[in-house]
């Protein structure tokens, strides 16, 4: 790094830090040390950083425009072998990455701005947003294993609060509790990851582990059962930050969380996941091809359990955030299928629509304070902006018109079809899927006649609409965008054929979310295969008996016995050894005669015996 | 000089309280407290700044004769692996008289103890000679039983007399390895010099070290001999909890380091694999025996048991690195450890029950106790390995450390971290979530709706000494540098003991 390089760049590690300052700045009101003026100047505060934190962006990918990509680093803990570093790199991916989060951040604190306007406890929710932008904004950045999972752990933490924000509700408790502890499973594994490679490759940089991974698998330095248990730890950190099958319930039950931090949740946070697992993937492919199996088919899985369970949902949340594990799913095999630029374009494209989808969900669920689809229904006509917001949004993750999502569908497809056709079908089938869901959704919102809870719903206040019609037309303009990241070959370099497949596979699931029957009070079918089927989606093929049943019981199971052993052989020993001492010594009680005779015969025999003994000692 | 200041501030200090003209109120007697132990953390903090972190060795040293005859001399000396313990000794103690204030009976008594105790910790700590060592470990234990059966809880007597035996026969077995030492070596040379064992047939060696592994084991606690710790901490009050879990736990992984691996090299290494075995079991033991407790306080104890397993693994690998991670993780854990039991205590005396199926929503803003709960947020995190706090990067370096050596061992200790969590989330979400209650439910719907719950609030000067806590948690975790300076010369040397071929005799 010399020091010729313009300011803005030599102070990025600046950016992540604003966002934790803004937590700090909001701990006076947060903690109720200044109850005077209300919560909103932390709010306040909290914009201001970010919105620094935006310019700032923009100010060095003016200047990586000028010098060329950047590399940062800081020596943090150094110890005999170990040389632990904290390194940003500042390629053009990357800082466009940062600037969706922070952008993404911004748009979002507008928008809890309106959202939660008469929460008392706003300043708390600032300052949780603020730790969130910061550790995410350090994830992308990250040019360095150990950075990446320090600041995956504070995005767990900052999710477990920010989920947890409203404590005193019964579902938020165990919803709060799921996600903390789903993700530090993943967590865990990766962390066994991490210090396996820091203890094999020695650095922990990306491009050196890249180095050391080739190597490896060249030389069969690392081999094959912990080459496959590397991979395995490596991707289930991601796994879990992406919300991928197994560990998706959390996602689902997060959504009892406020909407503005599920906005940030389902657009940003997963890509974060995603871009570690993107920038992990050279490392784990040719240490361990299972690894890059399981991606595959955890994506698979994750993409079309995802789109089926959502189709079952009735809560409007998680209608949706059953489709960002779905479209997640889709970005995994891209990233397995080692096809790093078109998952950025999918994440670029999901990312922002899917933060659209969700602003329009809080914005019906701040006027008709209900997310249940089954009491909704008729207000295309009286929310002009939000019924606009769900179909750009809606249009944005599927391939149904030319918007972000097709032109990714499209190059994906063109990729996949020679080699894996299988996976190109579950591609076209997810879109099918997914395109349902959004029009059933819309159907259930927007279409049919007003209902008790939707008669009067004018629409949300400007401070949400404004966030919301901002992002609409960024999601129109996300051809365009995707064109200047990546003008070579181009978002349309693929054959008229695939375009028109994913078109017509849009088309189908237009038609099979049309033909689907309405979600209303008591709808459940008459015919028992229906009914089964219905209940397996609509309870996420009952995931959360599973975890109880071969996770949570056995757990719970083993802790109980260890509980019993503890207190009955390891404490019963002690307190029996206890006791037999006590009766030994009772019992010898009772020896005690109290005649002098016997005591003077006993000291006197003692005095012989002891005399003998010396005697002998000195004869021998 | 000034190591012997180390003991004679809390001694003379101890000695001074008792003479002190009757009348003085107990607030009296905390004030004159805080202001030794002030002057204590003073000195050794100009400890490390005359402390050399680069040059490797005891430094600092003091000699003098005592009893020749035995060898018992006056020993004292200070090297990277000492000295952050006699920081967080100086702090701790200072931390448990901060939060000493309602004190019922013979302050005067409780005070003079935890100076003595504070004392004789740093004697042991300090001391270069294994008699002396002993003599420290000693006196330390009379203090700490007065505080338990004195102070305690209800069922202290129990509690106090299980902690006297099972210490006890930690003495006498580690009196015995000392003495052991001496009768095969066939000097009286109690001076540490760490060639001493080498004289030794390896089954000597195995058995005296086997002696001090359990005598350490004992104090650590490590499973099975762990059963006096829960019962220990239950009964006492939360400051003397803040120091048996924050210093007094050290002395075993302490005595571990100096005297298990320093003085018997070639056996530790042939001991090392079952070492390693037996730190993951009291890890996952400890943890999972945490999970399924239901009194706060009683899970804090058993999350101990876990933790200091890291050290034994640590210790057990051997690694330069690894055993950089066992003094952070006796440094951390001393830290985060006093932390949750002051929390615990504040829980305790605002709503008078620490039963985890009774307590809800004490994260309440106005009623219940919201920033006791933020804190405790902290320090569960903080215990369960977060990163940017103490705890991750201690288990970071212990980890790191150990992969190459034990890979087995250090996977399913990690496995006991993920649980660290499991546990610790329970308590935060039963406890702290939910709705304010602090009785159990009566079943009736309509008087379990009320929300008549009023705690009291909790004066800052309450929560502050936790504040620092938390304080100094995170700053070892964003700055572990401050740390790895001055430990890493001593733990690199130590490592290098056993890595000498040692086979010269």
């Amino acid at each position: 790094m010399s020091d010729a390089l313009p300011l803005p760049l030599q102070f990025t590690w600046l950016i992540p830090v604003y966002g934790f300052s803004g937590m700090v700045l909001s701990l006076p009101w947060a903690s109720g040390w200044i109850k005077r003026n209300g919560p909103r100047p932390a709010a306040y505060l909290n914009l201001l950083v970010t919105l620094v934190a935006v310019i700032h962006g923009s100010l060095v990918i003016r200047d990586v425009f000028a010098v060329g990509p950047q590399h940062l680093e800081f020596a943090w803990f150094k110890a005999a072998d170990l040389d632990l570093r904290l390194g940003f790199d500042l390629s053009l991916t990357n800082l466009a990455a940062l600037e969706l989060v922070t952008s993404m951040s911004l748009i979002c604190q507008v928008y809890a701005l309106g959202y939660l306007d008469k929460e008392w406890s706003l300043a708390r929710f600032y300052a949780l947003i603020g730790f969130f932008e910061g550790a995410m904004s350090g994830v992308v950045l990250s040019s360095n294993l150990f950075l990446s999972y320090f600041l995956l752990e504070m995005l767990t933490l900052s999710t477990y609060l920010l989920v947890g924000f409203w404590y005193a509700q019964p579902l938020v408790v165990t919803a709060a509790r799921d996600a903390f502890l789903t993700k530090r499973v993943g967590d865990v594994l990766l962390l066994m990851g991490v210090v396996a490679l820091a203890a094999w490759a020695g650095s922990l940089e990306f491009n050196d582990l890249y180095v050391w991974a080739a190597e490896a698998a060249k030389q069969g330095l690392v081999g094959p059962l912990a080459g496959t248990l590397l991979g395995l730890g490596l991707i289930a950190g991601p796994m879990g930050k992406c919300a991928q099958f197994p560990m998706h319930l959390w996602l689902d039950e997060a959504m009892e969380g406020p909407n503005p931090a599920s906005i940030l949740r389902n657009s940003v946070v997963v890509t974060c996941g995603a871009i570690v697992l993107l920038k992990l993937m050279p490392v784990v492919a040719p240490l361990s091809p299972l690894a890059t199996d399981v991606l595959l088919v955890v994506g698979t899985i994750s993409a079309l359990g995802g789109a089926l369970v959502a189709l079952a949902q009735v809560d409007l949340k998680r209608a949706f955030s059953y489709g960002t594990t779905s479209y997640l799913g889709l970005v995994f095999i891209a990233i397995g299928l080692q096809q790093p630029g078109i998952a950025l374009l999918l994440l670029l494209a999901h990312g922002l629509a899917r933060a659209l989808q969700f602003m329009g969900v809080g914005s019906i669920i701040a006027t008709t304070n209900c997310q249940d689809l089954t009491e909704l229904g008729g207000i295309g006509t009286r929310m002009p902006a939000t019924l606009l917001a769900f179909m750009v949004g809606g249009a944005g993750v599927t391939a149904l018109v030319p918007l972000g999502g097709f032109w990714c569908f499209g190059l994906m497809l063109n990729v996949l079809v020679p080699s894996h056709p299988l996976l190109a079908g579950v591609f076209l089938l997810t879109n099918l899927l997914t395109t349902a869901n959004v029009i059933r959704v819309l159907r259930s919102l927007f279409g049919g006649a007003p209902l008790p809870k939707t008669r009067r719903a004018p629409e949300c206040n400007w401070l949400m609409a404004l966030p919301m019609v901002s992002l609409t037309v960024l999601v129109l303009l996300v051809p365009l965008i995707m064109q200047r990241i990546d003008p070579v070959p181009g978002i349309a370099a693929f054959p008229t054929m695939v375009g028109v497949a994913v078109l017509l596979s849009g088309c189908a699931g237009v038609l099979v979310g049309c033909l689907l029957p309405k979600d209303e009070f008591w709808s459940r079918s008459r015919q028992p295969v229906v009914r089964v089927v219905q209940d397996l989606l609509a309870y996420d093929f009952y995931t959360p008996e599973l975890y109880r049943r071969i996770i949570v019981s056995p757990v719970a199971a083993i802790a109980r016995f260890v509980l019993w052993i503890d207190r009955t052989l390891v404490k019963g020993l002690v307190d029996g050894v206890g006791r037999l001492s006590l009766s030994t010594a009772e019992g010898l009680k009772l020896t005690i005669s109290g005649q002098l005779q016997s005591y003077v015969l006993t000291v006197i025999v003692g005095i012989l015996m002891l005399l003998a003994a010396f005697q002998w000692f000195r004869v021998a | 000089m000034l190591l012997s200041g180390l003991l004679l501030i809390p001694f003379v200090g101890s000695l001074v309280l008792l003479l002190w003209p009757t009348g003085a109120s107990p607030q009296r007697l905390r004030l004159i407290t805080i202001v030794i132990l002030l002057v204590q953390l003073a000195l050794s903090l100009v400890v490390v700044g005359s402390f050399d972190p680069a040059a490797a060795g005891m430094q600092l040293q003091e000699h003098h004769s005592w009893v020749p005859g035995i060898g018992l001399d006056y020993a004292l000396g200070v090297d990277g692996l000492s000295l952050p313990l006699v920081l967080i000794n100086a702090a701790l103690t200072l931390v448990a008289a901060v939060i000493t204030r309602d004190i019922d009976k013979r302050p005067r008594i409780y005070f003079a103890m935890l100076l003595l105790i504070s004392g004789a910790v740093n004697g042991a700590f300090l001391a270069e000679n294994l008699l002396l060592f002993f003599l420290f470990y000693e006196l330390e234990l009379i203090p700490l039983w007065l505080l338990i059966s004195v102070w305690g809880g209800a069922n202290r007597a129990y509690a106090a007399t299980k902690f006297l035996i099972f210490t006890a026969i930690s003495g006498v077995l580690i009196l015995g390895a000392f003495l052991g030492l001496a009768l095969f070596t066939g000097t009286v040379d109690f001076n540490l010099t760490p060639i001493l064992s080498e004289r030794l047939a390896m089954g000597s060696q195995l058995t005296l070290l086997g002696a001090l592994l359990i005598g350490f084991g004992i104090k650590i606690p490590l499973v099975p001999l762990h059963n006096w710790l829960p019962d220990a901490h239950t009964q006492a009050s939360t400051p003397v909890s803040v120091l048996l879990a924050g210093v007094l736990l050290k002395l075993g992984t302490y005595g571990m380091l100096r005297f298990g691996l320093q003085l018997f090299p070639e056996a530790w290494a042939k001991l090392a694999p079952a070492l390693a075995i037996w730190a993951a079991i009291s890890v996952l033991y400890g943890s999972l025996a945490a999970i399924a407790q239901t009194d706060m306080k009683r899970m804090v104890a058993y999350s101990s048991v876990g933790h200091m397993g890291y050290v034994l693994l640590a210790a057990a690998a051997d690694t330069p690195v690894s055993l950089l991670g066992a003094v952070f993780q006796m440094v951390s854990h001393g830290l985060i450890s006093a932390l949750l039991f002051l929390l615990v205590g504040i829980v305790y005396r605002k709503t008078g029950t620490r039963d985890l199926e009774v307590l809800r929503g004490l994260l309440n803003p106005e009623k219940g106790l919201p920033f006791t709960g933020s804190l405790m947020i902290v320090a569960v995190m903080a215990s369960a390995g977060l990163p940017g706090m103490a705890g991750f990067i201690s288990e970071f370096l212990v980890f790191r450390g150990s992969i190459n050596v034990f890979p087995l061992a250090t996977l399913l200790s990690m496995v006991g971290s993920g649980l660290t969590a499991v546990y610790f989330l329970l308590l935060v979400n039963r406890a702290f979530f939910g709705r304010l209650a602090i009785t159990p439910p009566s079943g009736d719907a309509v008087e379990d709706g009320r929300l008549d719950v009023q705690l009291a609030p909790v004066a800052p000067r309450e929560t502050f000494p936790a504040i620092a806590l938390a304080a100094g948690v995170v700053l070892l975790g964003v700055v572990p540098s401050s740390l790895g300076r001055i430990s890493e010369v001593a733990t690199t040397a130590l490592a290098a003991i056993t890595a000498l071929p040692t086979g010269v005799h």
